[in-house]
């Protein structure tokens, strides 16, 4: 590796999907068949060279010096591409904003020129988190990839599938490569777009192409709040590049996460632009990630095929928001309020989401459910502010990539053999029939639901351990955490001058939420959603894999019978897995008498390769420290604020205790409910009863946008497109008649007798004569 | 002073040349023969040519005489043009009357009628021909040997 240098390397991770995309574009349909073929390998070549770099960087990092934290060096390598857009005093900063003050330019930059100049790279970056960012991202595209050659196999779309897909990896890899704001914006748009063409991959069924409609608008919401965040931050910090340049004369631009600014505990703005920024980020954040209250389209994303809903709606695309808040986690240390906030409405969308996933059907609406109660968790941890929350949250972010993208490929494989049917229950005992899909779905799911010696338990109590932490300060005996709760680590109180009231008022409706009581709320909610996860999880599992065999009519097994009638209800997958016999797999004996319905082996392999990091990188990851190690050396996160909340890496034996027992709670309740008997649910409504009702409706959200939103822009519409029909073409077609009418006038004169043209001609031209004479004796 | 740049002379080609002009300008409006139209503006041609040639006359200056014989040249052409027109248009019509083609009027105007002509001779028309000479060609019976109106 030593002839690479990393930032050749790391141009090379974006670049050689992008490679494959195209190439799968040009060639698709010469390749037929074979059409995966340059999107898998430019994945492939992405991920080998994504794991080279997080090799390289952990180098830079250094080993973990045992269990205590430590001051850690940012590893930060910055790759400037080109220069997108370069102007001299482009903009002058309006007086009094802050801009201006010179503390929040710590070389005093801009103290004498209030004229500055605006200059946009294209710069990649690598530090710790990027680096575990496009490992996840590769490796599970890589993984999907596979697994999408034997379960879109036959598709018409098939070169298109692969193409999108590898469009995706790139997308997303510049997503969290960019070392820039503006960057990361499109690129939030190219993931957004990618998101919406797979989705409504299948789009001549209604549903998918509504529900990419849904998603893209829904994202539109968020979207607005980063480009308002962005434009915020550039009249705020003056730059947008998260590091820092050096100008053609030789001063340093501090960026907005460059290590100069990081370096000042002064260099963030808190107060009301601070958490207007903040805020506008979190509102972003909840779009991509389907947090509270925009995140009505990911369970509707389902429309997608199976493979896209495991890479792009489960594992990479929709942490985008954790992304980008643990990118911008100094920002989000200088205001509290936002912060609270931040757990809030992770903790609220975890425990809703959860709730709504308890009563799904649908085997691919639970995960997706579950996605959004996750991705809640996250969200609470990232909130806490502690370097504890934010390595948990990236914690549990690698270990969600790895078991939710099982899980999502198990249903995948159901759906495949089950003939596109994924309603639970017309399906049951499926562990006898496929055999593979059901013990590595049981790994994902255990480790989903938090069982002790997989992934989902560590990552979960980490989270718990982090807003417990925040709930009892004193508990934990950690004065910097004790510090954190009652503010005085709120950085910035930007108020030196009256002048500046508008823009410092500090938020204190908003910061007052950061107080021990909230973090306890949130610490119990986010315990009853790990009882609720574990629930549904092994509802899921007892249901489809549990009992006595069955199969729908639809689904075809290796011995092959039968024409396919019965496609699935509203999850129907574009009838796929109506393929039967595949002659390759006769050999499948020794199932007790049952036909072997498993599904190619192209599919089985990730799921197994998948489950490995399910069932390990949890205890590997936290009994080593390691990646909790390595992202402190992320430059966002060596910021004062949150470095200094630095824990001792400690097993919190009462918390995993407490964790533990809600698993074991949930697992039991939905053993009760569905084990050894066949169970469509009665009990469960029983015992739910109006509540089943709710969550079955999930929250009347869908009806409650439909209603305030949806309905009154179509009435507008509808108005909109009355006045343009009526008014508009109206005006015109009457303005277009006048010329008409005018024409009808002159035409009586076309006669078609040669003699009057020329008289008329002659008689004009003596006009003309009689003209000029008069006027030449005037 | 030069005798040729004298007023008098000047003046009467001037005279020469507006009669020229007028009688062409007059048979154009009032003759719907095409044939006797084109000759009618070939005289507004020449008249204007005469006065052409008058006005250089009285400046020295050949210039206009140059551009006199120019015209001359591009009439003889134009004449030769505008006759394949002529022919063409008889063909046609079976007529040279400029009337015939008022047809080519807007849809919502009346036709003009000052005098109907006189109904075509039913006989078809015949032309002389030239004496047929070699292998006489297949007829097809679906193309008529001779149209109606020539």
């Amino acid at each position: 590796m030593q002839e690479f240098s990393p930032s050749t390397l790391l141009v090379l991770v974006p670049l050689l999907p992008l490679v494959g995309a195209i190439l799968t574009v040009l060639l698709g349909h010469t390749l037929g068949a074979k059409a995966h073929l340059p999107a898998m390998a430019g994945i492939a070549a992405a991920a080998v060279v994504a794991i080279a770099l997080l090799v390289a960087t952990a180098r830079d990092v250094g080993p973990a010096h045992g269990a205590h934290a430590e001051a850690v060096r940012p590893v930060e390598m910055i790759s400037t591409l080109w220069q997108w857009a370069s102007f001299d005093a482009a903009y002058t900063p309006p007086a009094g904003s802050p801009a201006t003050d010179a503390r929040l330019t710590p070389h005093d930059l801009a103290a004498a020129e209030d004229v500055r100049s605006f200059s946009l790279p294209v710069a990649l970056r690598l530090d710790p988190l990027t680096a575990t960012m496009l490992t996840i991202i590769t490796c599970v595209g890589l993984l999907v990839a596979i697994y999408s050659v034997g379960y879109m196999h036959d598709d018409p779309g098939y070169p298109r599938f692969f193409a999108l897909v590898a469009m995706f990896v790139f997308s997303m890899s510049m997503l969290v490569a960019a070392s820039n704001f503006l960057l990361v914006y499109v690129f939030w748009e190219a993931v957004g777009a990618c998101s919406y063409l797979l989705i409504g991959f299948w789009f001549t069924k209604p549903e998918a192409a509504r529900a990419a409609k849904k998603a893209f608008l829904v994202n539109r919401v968020g979207d607005f709040g980063l480009a308002i965040a962005v434009f915020l931050l550039w009249m705020t910090y003056g730059t947008l590049d998260f590091h820092d340049t050096i100008s053609s004369d030789g001063v340093i631009m501090p960026g907005i996460l460059g290590q100069t600014r990081l370096a000042d505990a002064a260099g963030y703005v808190g107060g009301a632009v601070g958490t207007a920024i903040c805020l506008l980020l979190l509102l972003a954040a909840c779009g991509k990630s389907a947090q509270l209250p925009l995140h009505v389209w990911l369970p509707d994303a389902m429309e997608g095929p199976t493979p896209a809903s495991a890479l792009i709606h489960a594992a990479t695309m929709v942490t985008a928001g954790i992304y980008l808040i643990t990118r911008s986690a100094p920002l989000f240390a200088a205001c509290p309020g936002a912060l609270t906030m931040v757990s809030i409405v992770g903790a609220t969308t975890a425990l809703v989401a959860a709730l709504i996933g308890t009563v799904q059907n649908d085997l691919k609406r639970v995960l997706a459910y579950s996605t959004i109660s996750q991705l809640g968790y996250m969200f609470a941890s990232l909130g806490t502010g502690t370097l504890l929350g934010f390595t948990a949250a990236i914690f549990h972010l690698l270990t969600h990539a790895c078991f939710k993208a099982l899980l999502f490929l198990g249903a995948g494989s159901v759906m495949h053999a089950m003939g596109g049917v994924i309603d639970m229950r017309r399906f049951g005992g499926l562990r006898r029939v496929m055999p593979i899909t059901a013990a590595t779905f049981f790994v994902g799911a255990a480790a989903l639901a938090g069982v002790a010696p997989f992934a989902g338990f560590f990552s979960k109590d980490e989270i718990l351990a982090a807003l417990h932490s925040k709930g009892w300060p004193a508990a934990h005996g950690d004065h910097h955490a004790a510090a954190a709760s009652d503010g005085s680590f709120q950085l910035i109180a930007f108020s030196p001058e009256a002048a500046h009231a508008t823009v410092t008022a500090p938020a204190v409706g908003l910061d007052a939420l950061d107080r021990p009581e909230t973090w306890q709320i949130l610490f119990w909610m986010s315990l009853v959603t790990a009882g609720l996860t574990a629930f549904y999880t092994f509802r899921a599992v007892f249901m489809t894999f549990t009992g006595p065999t069955r199969v729908p009519e639809g689904a075809h097994g290796h011995g092959g019978h039968g024409d396919h009638g019965g496609h699935g209800d509203h999850a129907d997958d574009g009838g796929h897995g109506s393929h039967g016999g595949h002659g390759g797999h006769g050999g499948h004996g020794g199932h007790g008498g049952h036909e072997s319905y498993e599904s190619p082996s192209a599919m089985t392999w990730p799921l197994m390769i998948l489950a490995i990091p399910s069932a390990l990188v949890g205890w590997l990851l936290f009994s080593t420290n390691w990646l909790a190690h390595f992202l402190s050396a992320t430059p966002s996160l060596t910021a004062p604020a949150v470095a200094a909340t630095a824990t001792p890496h400690v097993f919190h034996m009462n918390l995993a205790i407490q964790g533990t027992l809600a698993a074991a709670i949930g697992i039991v309740v939905a053993a009760i409910g569905h084990l050894g008997r066949r169970s469509d649910g009665p009990q469960l409504e029983r015992f739910l009863g109006p509540l089943q009702t709710l969550f079955a409706n999930k929250f009347y959200f869908d009806q409650i946008y439909s209603a305030l939103i949806v309905k009154p822009l179509e009435g507008l519409a509808l108005v909109a497109a009355l006045f343009d029909r009526h008014v508009i073409d109206g005006t015109v077609d009457a303005i277009a008649r006048i010329p008409v009418a005018l024409g009808g006038i002159v035409r009586r004169s076309q006669s078609g007798l040669l003699q009057r043209y020329a008289l008329v001609g002659v008689m004009g031209v003596l006009a003309i004569v009689v003209l000029l004479t008069w006027q030449l004796r005037g | 002073m030069n005798p040729a740049q004298s007023l008098p002379l000047l003046q009467n080609a001037l005279t020469v040349g507006a009669i020229l002009f007028s009688l062409g300008l007059v048979g154009i409006l009032t003759r719907r023969n095409l044939i006797v139209m084109f000759l009618a503006a070939e005289m507004m041609l020449q008249g204007i040519s005469v006065s052409l040639v008058a006005w250089s006359r009285y400046h020295g200056d050949w210039g206009g005489h140059v551009l006199v014989i120019f015209v001359l040249t591009v009439a003889a052409c134009e004449a030769a043009v505008a006759l394949v027109f002529v022919l063409q248009a008889f063909s046609r019509t079976g007529r040279l009357d400029a009337a015939a083609w008022q047809s080519l009027r807007e849809a919502n105007v009346g036709r003009t009628i000052d005098h109907e002509l006189p109904a075509i001779d039913t006989v078809p028309l015949r032309f002389p021909t030239l004496a047929p000479a070699g292998v006489l060609p297949p007829a097809d019976e679906n193309e008529p040997l001779q149209r109606e109106h020539v």
